[in-house]
């Protein structure tokens, strides 16, 4: 059994709107100082997979990413998980429109052992789109099963738990499909071993560099502008409400919401 | 001349709200561009629904009500949307963010070589092309975005382009897709629904909702939240990391990738404030905020708070508000 996760480098979601900056020109944000991160639901997602090899003893986890050098980091930290083979796939992700990038992501998982599970996060915690699963599973031709929060082994294949609005919906598949993963208390990822950390620094990296695979991966797809990126209007500071003491407090709260309508 | 098509979920004739704003403001820009909407009504019962959304503005419905949209509504719906998307030929196609939206979204995008935009706040046409306004690197930014070369997608949060004035009632033709949908045996298959029980109302209908955060500390910190949101006649949120904790079930999640909600008051109580939570409640009309940490980010989104212990803030503001409303 092999399953396939896919990994993005991100900068850190949880930099506070305080410490956070825009380059008008590049329309990105400034990224000076600020810390690098895996992207959250991948971590769920590589969760996801660590616990089916934890249940079948023959299963094997690639960890897979497409970004410049420095991309490195979150298949370092794969590698001290201990998944089993980690894949760089070498080139600037970002200027790719979204077919194209599942395309060639596409292709670069058809280089590898056949896979009977692709698994990534619902979406990037940078600019958030949930396009990737959904095209990838298109482009490898297979199903897709989005919102996945729990997996587990079933007859005939896997047993998928998706997160709707109401609560759950249980999925029997036989793969190979993508699934996008989602939050929940039970695929928190595993914090890794320091001894496994350091070990996780001389591992070999299989790399594949982009230019490889651009060819025969061309889509004749509408081109997505971003006309414009901006941050949000500041707002004013709460009231502070202080009676002196809880109570004193909590009466002066209830009248000031009957006095602005809200109860 | 601008031809929109959107997509919604009615099983047994019911649309839900959100779909039904979608569907009222995209029929309104379509007929401003003197073009058309269709609307593909899904799952069984959908010709129910036909009607309610002609009221709405559906110029076109098509109903696909096959049995394989129940067992996989994912890889069923889509294939209902690409065969509806065949006969209507829209330059662009509107779906509600939700989880069937998104999940079809990208793969029909794939499939027409559509421009997908997603979780949209925002839309409008100009000089016929749309434009987009979405919050991106969780709420901290905000894009304008648009398509060019070919169709559009776009996935519409709750209450994005609602237009305030009466839907225009639509040309109103009524057919079935015509579609039959074999499940292929690659699908994922649906083997039940568990929906969660809750007291109160749901949250997303909710005028008032209080909800917790990591600053709980533990799944009890949510019972004293409980009985002040049923003296508000309301419901009880959480924030993401107390869903990670495992103190609140991911379904009261709010936050860019939990609920959007738009209570009249949302009570935040051991919550930062980051911004991913607070796009989740950005539509409340008051927000309050029980913090200990006078820093917190949340008091710069605010409009009331208190800098203090939840664990006596909360219980006296359940006791001072029975007091008034007993009054
Ligand atoms: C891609 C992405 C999507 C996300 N989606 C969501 C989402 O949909 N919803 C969401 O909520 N988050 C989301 N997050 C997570 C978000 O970034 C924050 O990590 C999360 O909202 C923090 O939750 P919190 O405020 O409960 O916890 P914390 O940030 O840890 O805040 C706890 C607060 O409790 C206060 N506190 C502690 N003890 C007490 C006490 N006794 N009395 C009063 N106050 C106290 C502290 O001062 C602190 O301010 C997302 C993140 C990413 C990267």
């Amino acid at each position: 059994m092999h399953l396939v996760v896919l990994l993005k480098r991100v900068l850190d979601p949880e930099i506070p709107q305080s410490a956070f900056s825009l380059d008008p020109e590049r329309k990105e944000p400034t990224v000076l100082r600020h810390p690098f991160v895996l992207s959250v639901f991948d971590g769920n997602a590589l969760e996801l997979a660590l616990r089916l090899r934890d249940a079948r003893a023959d299963a094997r986890v690639t960890a897979l990413t497409f970004g410049p050098r420095a991309a490195e980091d979150v298949l370092r930290k794969a590698l001290a998980l201990q998944v089993d083979e980690a894949v760089h796939l070498l080139g600037d992700e970002n200027g790719l429109p979204a077919g194209r990038k599942a395309r060639v992501l596409a292709a670069a998982i058809r280089r590898l052992p056949p896979a009977d599970l692709v698994l990534c996060g619902r979406q990037a915690a940078d600019w958030e789109a949930g396009q990737l699963g959904g095209m990838l599973a298109e482009a490898l031709g297979c199903p897709c099963l989005p919102f996945v929060s729990g997996l587990s082994l079933a007859p005939g294949g896997f047993e998928a738990v998706q997160q709707v609005e109401s609560g759950q919906a249980v999925y029997r598949l036989p793969g190979p499909a993508v699934l996008t993963v989602t939050n929940d208390p039970g695929n928190v990822l595993r914090p890794a071993r320091i001894k496994d950390v350091m070990a996780a620094r001389g591992r070999e990296l299989t790399t594949i560099p982009l230019e490889e695979l651009l060819p025969g991966t061309e889509s004749d797809e509408a081109r997505v502008e971003t006309l414009d990126l901006r941050l949000p209007a500041p707002r004013r500071r709460a009231e502070i409400l202080d009676g002196g003491g809880a109570a004193g407090t909590a009466a002066l709260l209830a009248r000031r919401l009957r006095e602005l309508g809200a109860v | 001349m601008t031809n929109i098509v959107t997509a919604v979920w009615a099983w047994g004739g019911r649309v839900s709200a959100a779909a039904r704003d979608l569907v009222q403001s995209a029929g309104t820009l379509a007929a401003e561009t003197g073009g058309e909407l269709g609307v593909l009504a899904l799952g069984t019962g959908a010709q129910i629904a036909a009607d309610t959304l002609r009221a709405a503005g559906a110029d076109v419905v098509l109903t696909c009500e096959e049995e394989a949209l129940d067992t996989a509504p994912g890889e069923a719906g889509l294939a209902a949307l690409v065969a509806g998307c065949e006969v209507l030929r829209p330059s662009l196609v509107l779906l509600p963010a939700d989880s069937l939206g998104r999940d079809w979204a990208p793969r029909l995008g794939y499939r027409l070589g559509a421009g997908l935009v997603t979780e949209v706040t925002d839309w409008s046409l100009e000089e016929g092309r749309p434009v987009f306004q979405r919050l991106v690197f969780g709420g901290k930014a905000i894009a304008t975005m648009t398509v060019a070369g070919g169709p559009a997608i776009a996935t519409v949060r709750p209450g994005a382009g609602r237009r305030d004035e009466p839907p225009r009632a639509g040309r109103g033709e009524a057919r079935d897709l015509g579609l039959a949908i074999e499940a292929w045996p690659s699908w994922p298959r649906l083997l039940r629904r568990q929906t969660e029980e809750r007291q109160g109302p749901g949250l997303e209908e909710a005028r008032a909702i209080v909800s917790g955060g990591r600053g709980l500390g533990g799944p009890e910190g949510f019972e004293p939240l409980g009985e002040l949101a049923l003296t508000l006649g309301g419901a009880v949120g959480a924030s993401r990391a107390a869903v990670d904790e495992g103190w609140a079930p991911p379904t009261w999640q709010i936050g860019q990738t939990g609920k959007t909600v738009a209570p009249d008051l949302y009570v935040a109580v051991g919550i930062s404030g980051a911004s991913q939570h607070l796009v989740g409640c950005s539509r409340a009309k008051t927000i309050v905020a029980i913090n200990r940490d006078p820093e917190a980010p949340i008091f710069d989104y605010a409009r009331l708070g208190v800098v203090g212990d939840w664990r006596e803030v909360v219980p006296a503001l359940t006791v001072a508000l029975k007091e008034m409303l007993a009054d």
